[in-house]
């Protein structure tokens, strides 16, 4: 699912706008080291091959 | 050993009262607290209270519960009436304090047990370590030097240092597993939903679980058992009938069929852990190893699923307090929130395939064995873990073994191995299918009676211990 030039800096700074965040340039340097670990850690569950009969997990109980 | 138990039987047998044994319980905390930095608040006016409360009963000739003036401590993220419930942070510190006790304190209320406080924890439950820069760190008992675990760091280290007999815990990936390991203690994770979590500030709505810390079997079961109840106002909840685990602790080995969790549980891990295991392997008969292949990517997505709802939750906060979070999380929690959703909905998708993996493999077994951890308590402090030649961060990777399980919410008791490497103690696994926690349980006592594993005051905090 990961492009493999996929960039922490750039997509924190286009993304923190987009949920209501204003980081500085020394914040956004630290949370796209964090965003790079959560990929690095991430990547075995983003590369299974699902089927469309693959139902997500929670289960909603009216 | 049963020391939640022997007091309650102390009491109601008239060789003590409540009230003496709070007092006495209350002045250990104070003094000997400052040691571990266990407790964020000590509750004298209510634990008298509560005694009070239990003697009265007693001088009326009324029926008491199975815990009836036993101490117990909570991690502060359970609410308790007149407490603002902190959840370890900063950022909670303004609001209102509790207007009533969270479920599974009037459960435990209802049976007895009398609370002492509130307990030290990971920032939000966010960790492995209690590494808390806002209350300091909860210490390890068994060597002051090192980390109790987290994030229900010091629910552990107060039931190990025998500050108190009893301690509640919250588990999303390994919160209560961890600290069990690290301080050596028994403690169990139920089956997702089985027991109420409303009234506690929640971390990962998908993932969290709650549950007791104890040094015996036979006083988790009891603890256990008096918190189960189905709460109308938990929204999360299975609706089952509480199912009692004490009175099949006695039923011994036969009939259970034990195997060894191989694969992603046999790697990146100490002597410590590998010894640990196969201890109580051999105690359990198991011979035969099986392999969950998804357990790695399950684990990926129970971090994915972390790292976006627990962020989520926080957002609102994290836009106008952002300098009130605890350093050590906050740039996680910010990474979190900025997550695409075509991840999240592919880890929960990831989750439902890796359950259904995991229901194959264990179709055959009644109990799997897998290390809890894979190194005892290391120094505070410390950052990276070497285990198989590979340089990992150490605070995700306490947890390397829990995660995968929580992430398809089996229940799972904690058993410890005492003096597994010098003087530290490590945490073993029994994991069930769902709503076999009695099963557990009775392996979990059988174990603890061949003298396999136990979980003593660390010997530092023996004398006076409660």
């Amino acid at each position: 699912m990961l492009d493999p030039e996929f960039d922490p800096a750039a997509h924190v700074a286009a993304a923190a706008p987009m949920v209501g965040l204003k980081l500085d340039a020394a914040r956004q340097a630290k949370v796209a080291a964090a965003l790079a670990l959560v990929v690095r850690t991430a990547a075995p569950a983003l590369a299974v091959q699902l089927a469309p009969s693959d139902e997500p997990a929670p289960v909603f109980r009216p | 050993m049963n020391p939640a138990l022997e007091i309650a039987g102390r009491i109601r047998a008239g060789q003590t009262t409540a009230v003496e044994v709070a007092r006495a319980a209350l002045a250990r905390a104070e003094a000997q607290n400052p040691r571990v930095n266990a407790f964020t608040a000590l509750l004298p006016e209510r634990a008298m209270a509560e005694a009070a409360a239990v003697d009265a009963r007693i001088a009326a000739g009324e029926a008491l519960g199975p815990l009836a003036g036993v101490p117990y401590a909570v991690k502060n993220l359970f609410d308790l009436a007149g407490l603002t419930t902190l959840a370890g942070s900063k950022v909670l510190r303004g609001n209102p304090a509790a207007a009533r006790d969270c479920f599974l304190v009037r459960q435990l209320h209802a049976a007895g047990a009398v609370c002492l406080g509130a307990l030290n924890m990971d920032e939000f439950a966010y960790g492995f370590t209690t590494e808390n820069s806002h209350y300091g760190p909860a210490r390890n008992p068994h060597d002051l030097t090192r980390i109790a675990g987290g994030s229900s760091g010091g629910s552990g280290a107060a039931v190990a240092a025998g500050l108190v007999p009893l301690s509640l815990g919250t588990d999303t990936n390994g919160s209560i597993r961890v600290p069990s390991s690290l301080n050596g203690l028994f403690g169990v994770k139920p089956t997702y939903s089985r027991l109420s979590r409303h009234g506690s500030f929640p971390f990962v709505y998908a993932l969290d679980h709650v549950g007791p810390f104890a040094r015996s079997v036979a006083d988790l079961a009891a603890c256990y058992d008096a918190l189960q109840g189905l709460d109308a106002e938990d929204p999360h909840q299975a609706p089952r009938a509480p199912e009692a685990v004490t009175p099949g602790l006695g039923a011994g080995l036969a009939g259970l069929r034990v195997a060894r969790l191989g694969g992603w549980f046999g790697k990146r891990q100490s002597d410590a852990a590998r010894r640990a295991v196969a201890a109580v392997a051999a105690a359990l008969g198991a011979s035969a190893e099986v392999e969950w292949a998804m357990a790695e990517a399950c684990r990926a997505a129970a971090f994915t699923i972390t790292s976006s709802e627990g962020a989520t939750l926080h957002l609102p906060t994290l836009r106008t307090q952002l300098e009130d979070y605890e350093p050590l999380i906050v740039d996680r929690l910010l990474a979190g929130a900025m997550l695409p959703a075509a991840w999240v909905n592919h880890a929960q998708r990831v989750r439902a395939l890796a359950a259904a993996q995991m229901r194959e493999v264990m179709a055959d077994w009644d109990v799997l064995i897998a290390p809890a951890t894979p190194v005892p308590a290391t120094p505070i402090g410390q950052e990276t873990l070497e285990l198989d030649g590979e340089t990992l961060p150490l605070r995700p990777s306490m947890g390397l073994f829990t995660q995968p399980i929580s992430g398809v919410g089996l229940p799972v008791v904690t058993v410890p191995v005492q003096r597994a490497e010098g003087v530290m103690p490590i945490g073993v696994q029994l994991i069930g299918k769902p709503w076999t926690e009695a099963l557990l349980f009775r392996a979990a006592a059988a174990l603890e009676a061949a003298g396999v594993c136990a979980a003593p005051v660390a010997p530092a905090f023996a004398a006076g211990a409660v």
